[in-house]
């Protein structure tokens, strides 16, 4: 959004005055125009990363970011094949031993236990894991973003 | 049970979601507090809505319905549900939230710099949310006519009233609390009176199980589910969850990347938790509400099991509650869906201004109040099954190609996004109309999602092979942005010097 905290909320919709015809008053925060639709307005407001000015325009940057890139996917992947097959685990071993369903927990068959409650702690801890994992991926690029940065000093995000 | 104790558990939903909702408006102040309540919302609050909005009519009425009617191969359904955070988390979450777009056609704008992608991704998003908000509303309009007497539709116009008048009032700032309230009250709106149902049947030493019983298939109504079905069920709901409007809409609202991954980790504990609840429900409907399954309202198992136990003034008590509960479901789903759609539909019909907003609102509710007036209610679980077949079909290939590989095209995308639409939609229809007359083709065409979602997947990538020369130019800074990391700190800027 292009909004700014405490900008008068009466019509955001008017458009801002042009420049020059009257100065914006000093104890009232700057008129925004919202623009739509919002693909014309500035995207992602808010805390721009010194990584990602280097990512967008240096070619160290861009390699950077495709690693980085290529690890969380592979993370990504790794994560959803594993949850996958203890999935799929479950009916297969309904097909091959259909004996499962003589087990039982205070009456209940071990399959509706496995499907109706055992399946979601896998759930949790698998996204528990990643969310860790991602975070790693994304601390070492920082890491080696700031390395880098320190290397060659005259390199945006760098010194001025 | 008496009409009066379900009219006012409806009464006191309707009135505490348009209270919040008033309350919200005094804090919700600029355009961008109205859009995504400035990005400002805690991952506990967020999380919590985003279960809120999530919980439809489907999870809270007919996982337990489903149960009923055909036992151990309904557990795939909240598994589904579930499980498709699990993938927005692993795939989605946190590029998205980076990519600053607000509305799946910003994403899609952004991402391939084209103006026709936008519009095709707008329209299917349209339809995907009018699609999903007709189940909600015959969820209302069976919760009403099943627990008043009233007639159906007064449920299905209820909802879209309050609705209507929450989101015009307030905008996302507000509907974040509406939001997390409703996730709360669902929770315990089916948790207490399933506990007090447990504690009865174990105290009086009436079957629980039945010395397992229950679980036998021999109570299934339904034929069992063959292995494809199951396999196309879960592709659908797996990957339907990464393109729902109202759950990505969410994401704005995280202040960055990683909150974003946090609030869907948190978010799964809440899914998980929740559905505990139905499966109970429909386990012990199977003992208590059997002729339910046979009468064609499995749906209304989780209404009606409470007072099936308890007699009087307690029946009526834990009656109002599941009432409440389920009410707040189909408000909560669709509060959420009408804003995303009208972000969407504002954006692009009427320039983004907060009173195209509300225009937009009142279209986004009114034109699925229509379709669900005119048609008949399904099993709610399989008619929203059938929505997550469709986002997944077409919404998907864009959001994870887009994500993470750079040789998409805005001609891929289109080309993937219409030939998932058109297969997955004649295929749905075609089912419905010609039915039985199909014969073994009946199940690959009512459950499409196993053979239609590789099929937009492979078009998309294919056209936008043979388009390379359209690849954005923009494509690296974008695929950097959705990427990089924030820094927290300020970056140490005298480094080096």
């Amino acid at each position: 959004m292009t909004g700014q905290p405490g900008r008068p909320k009466d019509q955001p919709d008017r458009p801002a005055p042009p420049a020059g015809v009257r100065e914006p008053r000093a104890d009232r925060p700057e008129r925004v125009r919202v623009t739509a639709p919002r693909s014309k307005a500035p995207l992602a407001p808010g805390r721009y990363s010194v990584s990602r000015e280097l990512a967008e325009q240096s070619e160290v940057g861009e390699i950077f970011i495709r690693s980085l890139i290529r690890s969380q996917l592979r993370l990504a992947l790794v994560v959803a094949g594993g949850f996958g097959v203890i999935l799929a685990g479950v009916p297969v071993l309904m097909l091959l031993f259909p004996r499962i369903n003589d087990i039982t927990v205070f009456t209940v068959p071990l399959p509706w236990l496995l499907l109706g409650v055992g399946i979601y702690p896998v759930i949790l801890v698998s996204a528990g894991l990643y969310n860790r994992a991602a975070a790693r991926n994304e601390r070492r690029f920082r890491q080696l973003v700031d390395d880098e940065r320190i290397a060659r000093p005259g390199w945006p995000g760098g010194a001025e | 049970m008496s009409p009066a104790v379900g009219l006012a558990a409806l009464a006191a939903v309707c009135a505490a979601t348009v209270l919040i909702g008033v309350y919200g408006l005094r804090i919700s102040r600029t355009t961008g507090d109205f859009y995504v309540a400035s990005r400002t919302v805690r991952p506990w609050w967020n999380a919590s809505a985003i279960g809120g909005e999530y919980l439809s009519a489907a999870s809270f009425l007919g996982v337990a319905g489903l149960i009923l009617v055909s036992g151990i191969d309904a557990l795939w359904f909240p598994i589904g549900y579930t499980a498709g955070y699990l993938m927005l988390l692993l795939f989605v979450a946190a590029p998205l939230r980076r990519s600053g777009a607000y509305t799946i056609p910003d994403f899609a704008a952004a991402r391939l710099d084209s103006r026709p992608a936008r519009t095709v991704t707008s329209l299917l998003v349209v339809i995907v949310g009018w699609l999903y908000i007709v189940p909600q509303l015959h969820g209302a309009a069976l919760t009403v006519r099943i627990t008043t007497g009233l007639p159906g539709w007064v449920g299905a116009a209820a909802v879209v009233v309050v609705v209507v008048l929450s989101v015009v009032t307030g905008g996302m700032r507000s509907i974040t609390f509406v939001q997390a309230f409703q996730y709360w009250l669902k929770l315990t709106a089916l948790a207490v009176p399933v506990i007090f149902v447990l504690l009865a049947l174990g105290s009086t030493s009436q079957p629980i199980t039945d010395g397992g019983a229950v679980f036998h298939s021999d109570l299934d109504v339904s034929d069992e589910a063959s292995l494809y079905r199951n396999i196309s069920l879960i592709t659908a709901l797996l990957f339907g969850t990464l393109g729902l409007p109202h759950v990505l809409v969410r994401f704005y609202t995280n202040p960055d990347g990683p909150s974003a991954r946090r609030t869907t980790v948190i978010v799964l504990g809440l899914l998980s938790l929740f559905y505990i609840f139905p499966t109970l429900y429909g386990v012990l409907g199977r003992i208590y509400t059997p002729d339910l399954a046979t009468g064609g309202q499995a749906d209304a198992t989780v209404l009606l099991l409470p007072a099936r136990i308890f007699d009087g003034a307690a029946g009526d008590l834990l009656s109002a509650l599941v009432i409440a509960g389920a009410f707040a479901a189909f408000l909560s789903t669709t509060s959420g869906l009408v804003v995303s759609l009208a972000g969407v539909v504002s954006q692009d019909l009427f320039r983004g201004s907060v009173r195209g907003f509300r225009w937009a609102a009142v279209l986004s509710a009114v034109v699925p109040l229509a379709v669900a007036l005119a048609t008949d209610s399904l099993a709610l679980a399989g008619s929203v099954g059938t929505v997550f077949a469709f986002t997944a079909s077409t919404i998907c290939p864009l959001l994870l190609l887009g994500i993470w590989w750079r040789g998409l095209t805005d001609a891929g995308a289109i080309a993937g996004m219409v030939t998932g639409a058109v297969l997955c939609g004649a295929a749905v229809m075609l089912a419905a109309f010609a039915g039985s007359a199909l014969g073994r083709f009946e199940e690959l065409l009512a459950q499409p999602a196993a053979w239609s979602v590789p099929v937009a997947f492979v078009v998309t990538i294919a056209v936008s092979k043979l388009t390379a020369s359209r690849r954005p130019l923009t494509v690296a800074r974008v695929m950097a942005r959705l990427h990089s990391p924030e820094h927290h700190h300020p970056a140490p800027r005298t480094v080096g010097r």
